[in-house]
């Protein structure tokens, strides 16, 4: 019942017209910078960051807009995965898979339809379980210490090596640069000065507008180099637009279940969107065995993972919401942008900033709306942005990008602080370094340092308080099974491959 | 191999700033831990990571360097590097002009359309930020028009 009270209070927020015109907004340049190829959640969050501190909006307002953007983004993706095979973002790579041969045999506007309501149900499902969880788990991690808080920020990063890719070491080191960049500047305890090299500008810190943007879109500028096509032709979104009450009731139940997966995923830490969509894509082939046409136009195929993108990208906002860390690279944008506007994400936000939560909540619904709205009648104006060049594009890009990290502190030093972070960014890129966890790494650094100190003051420097309460110990507990998951992946393979040249050289009497 | 020169790379690295940060040091101690520990033990874990891919990198063959590509990536860095030291002095309309129009040959664009979209992307995008949404932008040499 009082959820239900914050909940109409977060739609008298989330209605105010600013509001709406900005979520509106949202919608709409986080479809386009969704759809096309390369240009992802983070990129577009990080592109209007800027924007909103800069034009001085207030916090639930840019939080909206940024959360706007975030799901549209989830639902641009897939419109290049249709009609171009080219996936928008990550989180899209599963949609090529059925949806562009559906496209090719004439049905591209029945997986759009569809598509765009498996990405509406996930979105609303997971955001349901956003409303009926976030403030029990808020409830509950009142109660954590610094002791409790370091042990969950190690549980994360522990979470991002086992959960991230098959790359274990390098997504474990990504993180580590992170936390590592995020010990520059003045130390707030001491006021000792670390690795700034004396210079003033360093001493406040790295911005965290300059990191981002500076790693996902000027290292995103230096990739496009290397396709440098001039705009694609994409399917023609021909014959019957709309789905049909049969594939509808065929598709329901995958949406469903895709959906409730994708937002079990997405409230990991570390585990997003890419995740989810693989896992239910190959859930649900293997649920429909013979009958399903998976890989060759299945509807299926296109209703699982725009379902399970949609439903992470909203699931990840409740560890953000509740404890402070961030369950996806896009949510540790946002976070970073509450920090810029003074205001500290985890367990008290939903009692000090109640208009800021359950404003983002509310929006959440509405912008889902927008969306579905949006997204059916105008896929021919979004599939003509696919058209765009990128010569110019990419100085598009470029441009909002110094607009953006100007914006803060007006020097250039921060441009060039910029332009050597991004390319960095295309070295480690390039070297297969998933940035996103090194994101995480960032904008997890300061707090996690500050925890580790505040809970070794406490215990007068005894180490012992990191593992003595029940909660610590459980998540160390899971944070040792994590980092023993890719471990363990490895050593299945191999016993399995060394089973199946078993099996080939028997049959050789 | 590129994996291995970075780890090497990055190892030394850690070591040359793990010796700066053995340097932090507060006049009295405010905390048990103080500024030093915790960046040594990152450099720590960075440089295990580092020693592990230096050891045993994930052996995928490496592709060779595409040098034409390696060459406009150069290229590319030079321009944004220029656009950001030219921000201020020239002013936005200006560098972002010739920034635009630059990198829009650089991305294959043909150069009359490259240099109209240059000049209509500094102009546009002037009004857009600094008069319509109010972000300020330098207005460089157009500053002396003003007087």
């Amino acid at each position: 019942m009082e959820t239900l009270n914050f909940l109409m209070q977060g739609f008298d927020v989330a209605l105010r017209p600013t509001n709406l015109l900005v979520a509106l907004f949202g919608a709409f340049v986080g479809t386009i910078v969704g759809l096309l190829p390369g240009l992802g959640p983070i990129n577009g969050v990080a592109l209007l960051l800027p924007l909103a501190f800069a034009l001085g909006l207030p916090p639930e307002t840019a939080l909206i807009l940024l959360a706007a953007v975030y799901l549209g983004c989830e639902y641009g993706g897939r419109i290049s995965a249709i009609l171009l095979n080219v996936p928008g973002d990550a989180a899209a790579i599963m949609t090529t898979l059925d949806g562009y041969p559906l496209a090719r045999q004439g049905k591209a506007g029945i997986a759009l339809s569809l598509s765009a309501v498996s990405s509406f149900t996930g979105s609303i499902i997971a955001t349901c379980g956003v409303v009926a969880f976030a403030p029990l788990l808020a409830k509950w991690a009142v109660a954590f210490g610094p002791a409790e808080y370091f042990v969950l920020m190690v549980f994360a990063i522990a979470c991002l090596g086992g959960m991230v890719g098959d790359k274990p070491v390098k997504t474990l080191m990504s993180a580590l640069i992170g936390l590592g960049l995020a010990t520059v500047g003045v130390d707030s305890t001491t006021g000792v000065y670390r690795f700034t090299f004396g210079s003033v500008s360093l001493s406040d810190g790295i911005q965290f507008v300059i990191v981002v943007i500076g790693l996902f879109s000027v290292s995103e500028v230096l990739l496009m180099l290397e396709q440098t096509h001039a705009g694609q032709q994409a399917v023609k979104a021909s014959g019957r637009m709309l789905f049909n009450l049969k594939e509808y009731t065929q598709t329901v139940g995958t949406m469903l279940r895709s959906s409730v997966v994708g937002f079990v995923i997405g409230t990991l830490p570390g585990a997003g969107a890419t995740i989810a969509s693989a896992v239910t894509y190959m859930t649900e082939k293997r649920m429909a065995g013979a009958s399903g046409r998976f890989g060759d136009g299945d509807l299926r195929g296109v209703a699982a993972p725009e379902a399970a993108n949609n439903a992470s990208a909203c699931g990840s906002l409740i560890p953000m919401l509740t404890l402070g860390v961030p369950g996806s690279g896009t949510t540790a944008v946002m976070i970073g942008a509450l920090t810029l506007y003074n205001i500290t994400p985890g367990p008290l936000l939903f009692e000090q900033q109640p208009d800021v939560v359950w404003g983002l909540i509310a929006s959440l619904f509405i912008g889902n709306v927008i969306l579905l709205l949006m997204n059916i009648p105008l896929i021919g104006l979004f599939s003509r942005m696919l058209a765009v060049p990128n010569w110019v594009l990419v100085p598009a890009i470029t441009v909002v990008s110094l607009v953006g990290v100007y914006a803060v502190h007006s020097t250039t030093f921060d441009l060039v602080l910029m332009i050597g972070l991004g390319v960095f960014g295309y070295i480690l890129r390039k070297l297969d370094f998933p940035l996103s966890s090194l994101i995480l790494g960032f904008v997890l650094g300061e707090m996690m340092e500050s925890n580790l100190r505040r809970a070794l003051s406490i215990s007068n420097g005894d180490l012992a308080i990191l593992w003595s309460s029940p909660i610590t110990l459980i998540l160390w507990a899971l944070a040792i099974l994590m980092l023993a998951l890719p471990g363990l992946r490895w050593w299945r393979a191999t016993r399995r491959r060394v089973h199946d040249k078993g099996a080939e050289t028997q049959p050789a009497p | 191999m590129y994996v291995r020169l970075f780890a090497g790379i990055w190892l030394l690295a850690c070591a040359g700033l793990a010796v700066l940060a053995w340097g932090f040091e507060a006049p009295f101690a405010y905390d048990p831990v103080g500024p030093r520990a915790y960046p040594l033990l990152l450099l720590g874990l960075m440089a295990a990571g580092a020693l592990w891919l230096l050891v045993k990198p994930k052996g995928e063959p490496t592709p060779p360097i595409d040098w034409a590509i390696a060459r406009k990536v150069v290229l590319c860095i030079l321009v944004l590097l220029a656009y950001a030291f030219l921000f201020e002095p020239l002013g936005f309309v200006l560098s972002t002009a010739l920034a635009g129009c630059t990198l829009g040959l650089l991305f294959n664009g043909r150069p009359v359309p490259s240099v109209i979209s240059g000049v209509l992307m500094g102009v546009l995008l002037y009004v857009l930020f600094d008069v319509l949404l109010d972000v300020p932008l330098p207005l460089g040499v157009f500053r002396l028009l003003e007087n």
